[in-house]
């Protein structure tokens, strides 16, 4: 057997995959560790690369008290709890979960439109050249354009995620359903289904694990454009608050802050998936 | 009456247009069996899906009792070679749908009705189930946990249940293994006897034809690029004997051929 065939075909075992999966991470961990130990070692007063317990400290501080700009005043005597509902990593939390989940509903009359656009061919014909076109703008180009539209509320983040992201969406899900066997639609008819119970009742059904599983891999993207909005123009939300204390070099809060959003975004996808298992068993299985 | 009337049928596709079908004139009797036999690409499909109203003739028309239909409904039900099965829905979901979507629309599913009759069809349908020699614990799995011969019995099912006047197969057999399709076969024959429902079958396996049908079309292209005719037109004696079978096979064979003398064009009669 050659040596290239055994690469191909080696299969490592649990144990060697555990390892070999947490390798990278903990050399990471290592090196960030080394090289902050060794950078404080020479200049004490470093803020490029904070130690664990600034690190701790500082998010210590962020779950534990309200940030600096906001006006909420709590009791000295206040319960742990109400701190940490106070505080600045909640505040950011729930204002950009908020933002992202408008983003992800406005997905769904995407979907609803590129099911339309696969099935019926006038629809099809009518919007797929826009989409096409419309999937092509550079959404961060046209910022300017929506912060003097829309102003710089709500409305300008959203609409900067539906230009991003809704075209692709469209465009995932009309080639979806334009990959449903037609034997399947004829079969709907012959068996006395509408134009809606082939819409909804048949194709519908066959694409939406792969319509979840389309949305799940644009999530970094919709965060990407959420993030981007709200470093320009917020006041509240984790980008935000990422922006703001670059200016003032927080990395011991910022570090955190990504590697948080990042947790949340890990966490969004895990529960899709297994929303996707859940609801969809037969598409797990083939 | 006939139950199907074909009359100067006509199908081009593509640009230029090339010829398909050419003047197709047809009867079909209701409780008739017909075979529609013929080389790959000769337009036995096209034929199939223009009775079903899945396509549309350039010119000529199709009579299903006198009426001519232009979409698919529930007096033709069809079972293709492929995607048959809804994937998404477990065998009893399967067989249940074509009621189901007849019976119930979004406002009468909040009826108390709904329930007790959604309990019958389920009943109806496992008896379908057993009528197709499956089990009952066949009833939960999803498509893709069954054989090949398995999912077309279901598909049978699914089609029967509706009631349709005529079933319509497309290649129906062709991806099965030669056991479990001779048993299918011997199914479908005795479905056949029983409800007295008019089936158009296509295949391109002459003996699969003749064990089935009582009636065999053959579809040939007389001259290239002329589109096919219907190039023999056999009824198949009732019960047909063994020492019959190698004559009748060759007489097929011959005609299902890209060309064709016109003296070979026979009508037998039972």
């Amino acid at each position: 057997m050659s040596f290239g065939f055994q690469l191909v075909h080696a299969r490592p075992s649990r144990i060697r995959a555990l390892f070999l999966s947490w390798l990278l991470f903990t050399l990471g961990l290592g090196l960030y560790f080394y090289s902050s130990q060794r950078r404080h070692h020479e200049n004490p007063e470093d803020r490029v690369m904070p130690t664990v317990s600034q690190m701790v400290h500082g998010m210590t501080a962020a779950t534990l008290k309200p940030a600096e700009d906001d006006d909420a005043a709590l009791p000295d005597n206040a319960s742990l709890r109400q701190r940490f509902f106070a505080s600045m990593l909640w505040t950011d939390t729930v204002a950009t979960s908020r933002r992202f989940l408008y983003s992800i509903l406005l997905l769904i009359p995407a979907v609803v439109l590129g099911l339309h656009m696969g099935l019926f061919p006038y629809v099809g014909v009518f919007f797929l050249r826009f989409v096409l076109f419309f999937d092509k703008i550079i959404a961060l180009s046209v910022l300017p354009i929506l912060f003097i539209a829309f102003g710089i509320d709500e409305l300008s983040k959203i609409m900067l995620i539906v230009i991003g992201v809704t075209p692709t969406i469209i465009l995932d899900t009309f080639n979806l359903t334009r990959g449903v066997p037609g034997e399947q639609v004829v079969k709907a008819f012959t068996l006395g289904a509408s134009d809606f119970d082939v819409a909804y009742r048949v194709v519908l059904r066959q694409i939406a694990p792969r319509v979840l599983n389309s949305i799940r891999l644009n999530l970094k993207a919709v965060m990407l454009f959420l993030f981007a909005g709200e470093m320009i123009a917020s006041t509240n939300g984790l980008a935000y608050r990422i922006a703001l204390l670059r200016r003032h070099m927080g990395m011991d809060v910022i570090i955190p802050y990504v590697l948080w959003v990042a947790l949340l975004l890990f966490l969004v996808d895990l529960a899709m998936r297994v929303v996707n298992r859940k609801l969809h068993p037969w598409f797990q299985e083939s | 009456m006939a139950l199907i009337e074909i009359e100067n049928l006509c199908v081009a596709y593509g640009t230029p247009p090339r010829q398909i079908l050419s003047n197709i004139n047809l009867s079909i009797e209701e409780g008739e069996f017909v075979c529609l036999l013929g080389q790959t690409g000769c337009g036995k499909s096209t034929l199939l899906k223009l009775v079903l109203g899945a396509e549309m003739p350039a010119s000529g028309r199709i009579l299903i009792d006198g009426v001519e239909h232009d979409q698919p409904d529930r007096t033709r039900g069809y079972v293709p070679q492929k995607y048959s099965l809804f994937p998404d829905k477990t065998v009893l979901d399967n067989i249940t749908f074509g009621p189901e979507v007849a019976e119930f629309n979004l406002f009468t599913r909040l009826s108390p009705r709904y329930f007790g009759r959604r309990r019958q069809l389920r009943l109806e349908a496992l008896s379908y189930i057993r009528r197709m020699g499956l089990h009952e614990e066949d009833a939960g799995k999803y498509p893709h946990q069954l054989s090949g011969g398995m999912q077309q019995r279901v598909a049978i099912a699914q089609a029967l249940i509706t009631g349709p006047r005529i079933l319509l197969m497309d290649e129906a057999f062709s991806a099965l293994d030669p056991g479990t399709r001779k048993d299918i076969q011997r199914l479908i024959r005795q479905l056949w006897r029983d409800t007295g429902i008019t089936v158009i079958f296509v295949t391109h396996n002459t003996q699969e034809a003749l064990d089935l049908g009582s009636r065999v079309l053959v579809l040939a292209e007389e001259m290239p690029d002329r589109g096919a005719e219907i190039a023999m037109d056999l009824l198949i004696p009732q019960p047909c004997h063994k020492d019959q079978l190698p004559k009748l096979i060759d007489r097929l064979e011959h005609a299902s051929g890209s060309v064709r003398e016109p003296e070979e064009v026979v009508m037998a009669t039972a």
